[in-house]
């Protein structure tokens, strides 16, 4: 929302403010300003001129050559024109050689040259009001009364130039009050301690006459409704100064009645609507909701299929307008109109809110109206309508009584501010004075009891946003302004906080996973787009769905993180020849629920290795490793050693996936992506993932190191190869060598597996390095021909051959 | 070389001879090469040395001590002679490395290992480690959130405009993404309360949170929170005022954050600023680090950067969590993650953050101090 500062001095004298200082303090006591504008900027050269000779000019039809006099600005000169009404005798506004005109309407500055337009010499230009940014459009050239001074300056001579600030609206969605201009007047009074007019004088209505009957039939959807009419009235256009107040806040100016009824929205934030009272007639105006299948086209044009929560303003049973949104296309007021039926009701916030957000239609009186107006402001707008509107067109009169069914009384209910609660809640004591100022100046009626402070809030301020103490502490809070309450730091014994295991253990993960194993942390949308899990062959699972997705493609809650970190893998390949990524985050299970029936979510890390096809081996067996070294490294001890069949997973590699157990329990796996996704997602073979799910694998808590003594005498190494089929797995024949060597054995460490031109197909080489130690001894050649020989007679029990 | 000579004079084999002969030969070693050769021709297996020692046995027995005597000097000299030769052919070689010559700095070694948290991570573990230390547990709620935990327990009922200002994502079996994380505020409280809540209350949740926006440079639709809560008992004082949590300890408290967080010793505002869970609420302002009160383009000529809505806990927040108003007070507040990481390492791009590209992860080496 905009505000004019002109238009704000009309009710308040901010003179010596200057408009930085008030943006400051509104920004510092009441709402959020996002700018502040000059309106007319630059106008400050354009000059008076009288037209004293209008010549049609020789070579063009439409172009007239004119001679004007700028009096001390620059005397005579010669200005070809080319709008149809510029007429000798007229005063009007021009822009000398040399001078800029500001940007308007989507034009650039135009410097201004002397030049020849058709042959015709033209010093300097004769401007229309959109030429200077006063309007959106304009018929021709825009003149001055007649008896304005010659070679005065434009701004001087008319009250063109404002400052306009511009309001963040949500900072006041929870003020009705402060969606016109006098709200704001009122805070600006309040803040600089001066006087705040009355918004109007109210005007004297007759007692009898002719007047329209209003039937609401739901007062709680419409709590209020005044009519009037009015006869007598001028529909032309507003005057000069209205028309560009209005403009400095960006409402278009359309007639008088119109542009009154917009200016009353603007001061007051009650919405009227102007029907011309011939559409009424004789009708009854009757507040209803729509029925089912009913229809209006509303003044933009549009049919609009309305439903039973919608509420009309209907002329007998005709839709004629919806109800605080907008009025319907043909009751509006145009040239000619004379009389008008003048609408000022008001509306319950829930029902228009509903009706626009179904229509995806807003409208500055709906957006008024759903933050709950003040009944009491609809008759007042009346008498501030009036007094404008005889302001501009003295013939103009009420032609009978103000219909108003409903009537409005307030009863202010009082709350109590304790003194006690004011200190405590700021953190800062108040003198009683103050707090008594601060409220009365907010136009609270404030009684100093014992102990605190009796208040009654004003009716505009009583509709949603004054309702508790708190409220009344955020008053006092505001405009003493919270930047005077000192810092004062927390008190009280500072114990260690409970810890969060799943939280702490997901750091380090991520910690380690980036630090010491090269990872780089990635962060993707919990949404996952379609064609991710159509790559990944999962699209037919049961998602959660977001129903007002950012795109019909993207509505699926992810299920598991990978295929969203998969997603990512194509892109940096390009860039790295080889890639580590690692992501946290939840997964979402539709199928199970908790008790306040939200989805399961999962706690997941998940990790892809991958290296560009052809560069390397496989990474999946350092991948292993590395969750191994991971898991072990948090204290969470895992074994890897038994084929992983996940059923929800299908970008699993089926046959080339391990599980990771903890306890006997699988916490997560490593594998091969599988070569399909791999197609899917133009990856190569290279990419081994894997998935931990962090309660999981913490359900048992963590197990720390157990201490065992350092030997004291040395190990013996021993290298073991052993000829096997190619299906053995290395840790069944490390397993086979640990039986063997029994006590003796201290570690078993594959260093190799060959498969090559020494080996026959089918088989492979498996070369371990044993390391045999005794706790009592050191161990001797022949220890080591005995375990030996051991192995060789025992390697058949698994299909093994002692090489060498 | 020693200046000791041994005089032996045998009618059988001169061994002074032989001295001399060695250690002239020592001296006259080209280089630590030849001297090896010399050593080994010496006193290897077969040496010309070891062979005198052991000639000894071949002389008649009365003179076998002498003759001994005299072949271990000389053995012992030669060798004496020898360790010299050698040490300073050592001392040679390592006098011409540390004058090497061919030593370029700027060559690089095999690469290291490069991971790197996201730069949203490293900023939120700060935070945790700020507030851990100052004695707040660290919670976490779910992101699928009910409306009620959303909107009906933060004192947003089903009309208020604060619902749609938020812009959610609604899911289609009725619940929705959280728009914050201030959900976990009552359910926090709830739980505590439940299980017999002993004040002081200080909590923080960061996470991710969902609003229906349109990406561009400065919006995301997935966003981080970090969500505050301190709830304390009103205590009655000697002088018989209540004390308890105040505005001016919200503002210690976030001042205290934020010049930990953004290194620097900030300069804050607070004004008024609306949110249906807090009364009265604030929107907290840092001074703009891009420019002097002047005004650059990321304060939109204001000065001022908006990074921190909190407030003081709504009463109906409270009694929602389970406890009375009356007895307590707390605040609370909601960072926008991104922002304060924007602002830290100055991105200007929101959308780099969920791009996923390793071009820009991996420009933040760095560990939560």
């Amino acid at each position: 929302m905009k505000l004019s500062l002109r238009w704000l001095s009309r009710h308040v004298d901010l003179s010596g403010v200057e408009p930085q200082q008030i943006l400051a303090d509104l920004t510092m006591s009441t709402a959020e300003i996002e700018g502040l504008h000059r309106f007319g900027a630059g106008l400050e050269p354009l000059v008076v001129g009288h037209v004293r000779k209008r010549e049609k000019h020789p070579d063009a039809d439409k172009l007239s050559v004119c001679e004007v006099d700028l009096g001390p600005a620059g005397g005579v000169c010669q200005i070809v024109c080319g709008a149809p009404n510029v007429a000798a005798g007229q005063r009007v506004v021009v822009i000398k050689p040399g001078d800029t005109l500001p940007a308007a309407g989507g034009k650039g500055a135009l410097k201004i040259k002397v030049g020849k337009i058709r042959g015709v010499e033209s010093h300097g230009m004769i401007c229309s009001e959109s030429e200077l940014g006063l309007s959106e459009e304009a018929d021709g050239i825009f003149t001055l009364p007649a008896e304005t001074k010659i070679g005065a300056r434009f701004v001087d001579v008319c009250p063109v130039q404002d400052w306009v600030f511009e309001i963040d609206n949500k900072s006041i969605n929870h003020r009705p009050d402060l969606w016109g201009h006098y709200g704001f007047a009122r805070e600006l009074a309040a803040i600089y301690g001066r006087e705040l007019r009355p918004v109007c004088e109210p005007v004297t209505l007759p007692a009898a006459g002719a007047s329209v009957e209003v039937i609401i039939d739901d007062p709680d959807a419409c709590p209020r409704y005044c009519g009037l009419r009015i006869d007598g009235v001028d529909s032309g256009a507003s005057p000069d100064e209205l028309r560009w107040m209005l403009q400095a806040v960006d409402q278009r100016a359309i007639n008088l009645p119109v542009d009154l009824t917009n200016f009353v929205m603007l001061d007051l934030g009650q919405p009227m609507h102007a029907f011309d009272a011939r559409h009424v007639g004789d009708r009854a105006i009757r507040v209803r909701n729509a029925r089912a299948g009913e229809q209006i086209t509303t003044l933009d044009g549009h049919q609009r299929a309305l439903t039973e929560t919608d509420l009309l303003i209907c002329a007998g049973d005709e839709p004629e307008a919806l109800a605080g949104v907008m009025g319907g296309q043909g009751t509006m007021v145009e040239e000619g109109t004379t009389s008008l039926f003048l609408e000022s009701a008001n509306f319950r916030a829930a029902t228009i809110r509903r009706t626009t957000m179904r229509l995806g239609l807003r409208t500055d009186a709906s957006t008024r109206f759903e933050k709950a107006q003040d009944p009491a402001n609809a008759e007042l707008a009346v008498h501030h309508f009036l007094g404008l509107l005889r302001t501009h067109c003295p013939s103009a009169c009420a032609a009978g009584p103000l219909v108003d069914p409903a009537g409005h009384s307030y009863e202010a209910t009082p709350l109590l501010l304790r003194r006690d609660r004011l200190d405590l809640k700021l953190g800062v004591s108040l003198e009683d004075q103050q707090v008594t100022d601060i409220l009365s100046s907010l136009s609270f009626e404030v009684d100093v009891v014992e102990g605190g402070f009796y208040c009654k809030p004003p009716s505009f301020r009583a509709t949603k946003d004054i309702s508790i103490e708190d409220d009344l502490i955020e008053e006092v809070g505001r405009m003493f302004r919270y930047d005077n309450i000192p810092e004062r730091s927390l008190v009280g014994a500072v114990q260690p906080p409970p810890p969060n295991d799943e939280l702490s253990l997901t750091r380090r993960m991520m910690e380690i996973s980036c630090l010491e194993l090269g990872c780089n942390e990635v962060y993707n949308y919990s949404f996952v787009p379609d064609a991710i899990l159509e790559a990944c062959g999962a699209q037919g699972q049961q998602y959660v769905r977001v129903s007002n997705p950012v795109a019909p493609e993207v509505s699926r809650m992810r299920r598991h993180v990978l295929p969203s970190l998969l997603s990512t893998v194509e892109n940096n390949l390009r860039q790295n020849a080889d890639v580590r990524l690692v992501e946290t985050g939840k997964g979402y299970h539709a199928e199970m629920r908790d008790e306040h029936g939200l989805p399961h979510e999962v706690r997941e890390l998940a990790m892809v290795f991958a290296r560009r096809a052809s560069t390397g081996p496989h990474p999946f067996g350092e991948l292993r490793e590395h969750v191994q070294h991971l898991l072990r490294r948090l204290g969470y001890p895992v074994v890897m050693d038994r084929l992983w069949s996940g059923s929800d997973q299908p970008w699993v590699h089926p046959a080339r996936a391990v599980a990771i157990d903890r306890d006997g329990s699988p916490v997560g796996f490593v594998a091969h992506l599988n070569p399909w996704t791999c197609k899917g997602l133009n990856l190569p073979r290279e990419v081994a993932i894997a998935t931990v799910d962090v309660r999981a694998l913490h359900a048992n808590g963590r197990a720390a190191p157990v201490y065992e003594p350092v030997p004291v005498y040395p190990g013996l190494p021993v290298d073991v190869a052993l000829l096997v089929d190619a299906n053995i797995k290395v840790g069944d024949v490390a397993a086979f060598l640990r039986t063997t060597g029994r006590k003796l054995i201290r570690a078993v460490d594959l260093f190799e597996v060959y498969r090559g031109e020494r080996v026959p197909p089918g088989k492979k080489s498996l070369n371990f390095t044993v390391t045999l130690g005794a706790a009592d001894r050191t161990l001797s050649d022949k220890d080591e021909s005995k375990f030996l020989s051991k192995v060789r007679k025992n390697a058949e029990q698994i299909g093994a051959e002692l090489r060498g | 070389m020693s200046s000791a000579v041994v005089l032996y004079s045998s009618p059988h084999m001169d061994i002074t001879a032989k001295q001399d002969a060695w250690l002239q030969q020592v001296a006259a070693a080209e280089d630590a090469a030849a001297l090896a050769g010399l050593e080994s021709r010496l006193f290897g297996p077969k040496g010309e040395v070891v062979e005198l020692v052991r000639s000894v046995t071949s002389l008649p027995k009365e003179e076998r001590p002498a003759f001994g005597k005299a072949a271990n000097a000389i053995k012992q000299l030669v060798e004496a002679a020898l360790r010299q030769r050698r040490e300073g052919f050592e001392a040679e070689e390592l006098d011409r490395e540390l004058v090497a010559a061919d030593f370029d700095p700027t060559e690089p070694g095999p690469r290291a290992r490069r991971g790197a948290l996201h730069p949203i991570t490293i900023v939120q573990n700060e935070l945790v480690d700020l507030f851990t230390s100052m004695g707040f547990r660290w919670e976490d709620g779910p992101e699928i959130e009910s409306e009620y935990f959303n909107f009906d327990a933060l004192n947003i009922p089903g009309d208020h405009p604060a619902r749609e200002s938020q812009d959610t994502f609604w899911l289609d079996d009725g619940n929705l993404l959280r728009t914050h994380t201030s959900p976990v505020q009552v359910r926090t409280l709830q739980r505590l309360v439940k299980a017999g809540f002993e004040p002081p209350l200080k909590v923080i949740v960061p996470g991710r949170c969902f609003r229906s926006e349109t990406v561009d440079k400065t919006h995301e639709h997935s966003f981080y929170q970090m969500e505050g809560l301190v709830v304390d008992r009103v205590q009655k004082g000697a002088d018989g005022r209540s004390h308890g949590v105040s505005t001016a300890n919200l503002i210690h408290t976030m001042k205290t954050c934020l010049r930990v967080i953004l290194e620097r010793d900030v300069e804050v505002r607070l004004r008024p600023g609306f949110f249906p869970f807090v009364e009265p609420g604030f929107e907290l302002d840092v001074n703009c680090p891009f420019c002097r009160e002047g005004g650059c383009s990321v304060c939109k000529q204001t000065g001022w950067i908006e990074i921190l809505p909190c407030g003081m806990v709504h009463p109906n927040v409270l009694r929602e969590g389970g406890l009375d108003p009356e007895e307590f007070t707390g605040f609370a507040f909601g960072m926008g993650l991104q922002r304060v990481v924007m602002l830290r390492y100055g991105i200007d791009d929101i959308r780099h953050f969920m791009g996923g590209d390793l071009r820009f992860l991996s420009q933040f080496p760095e560990v939560a101090r």
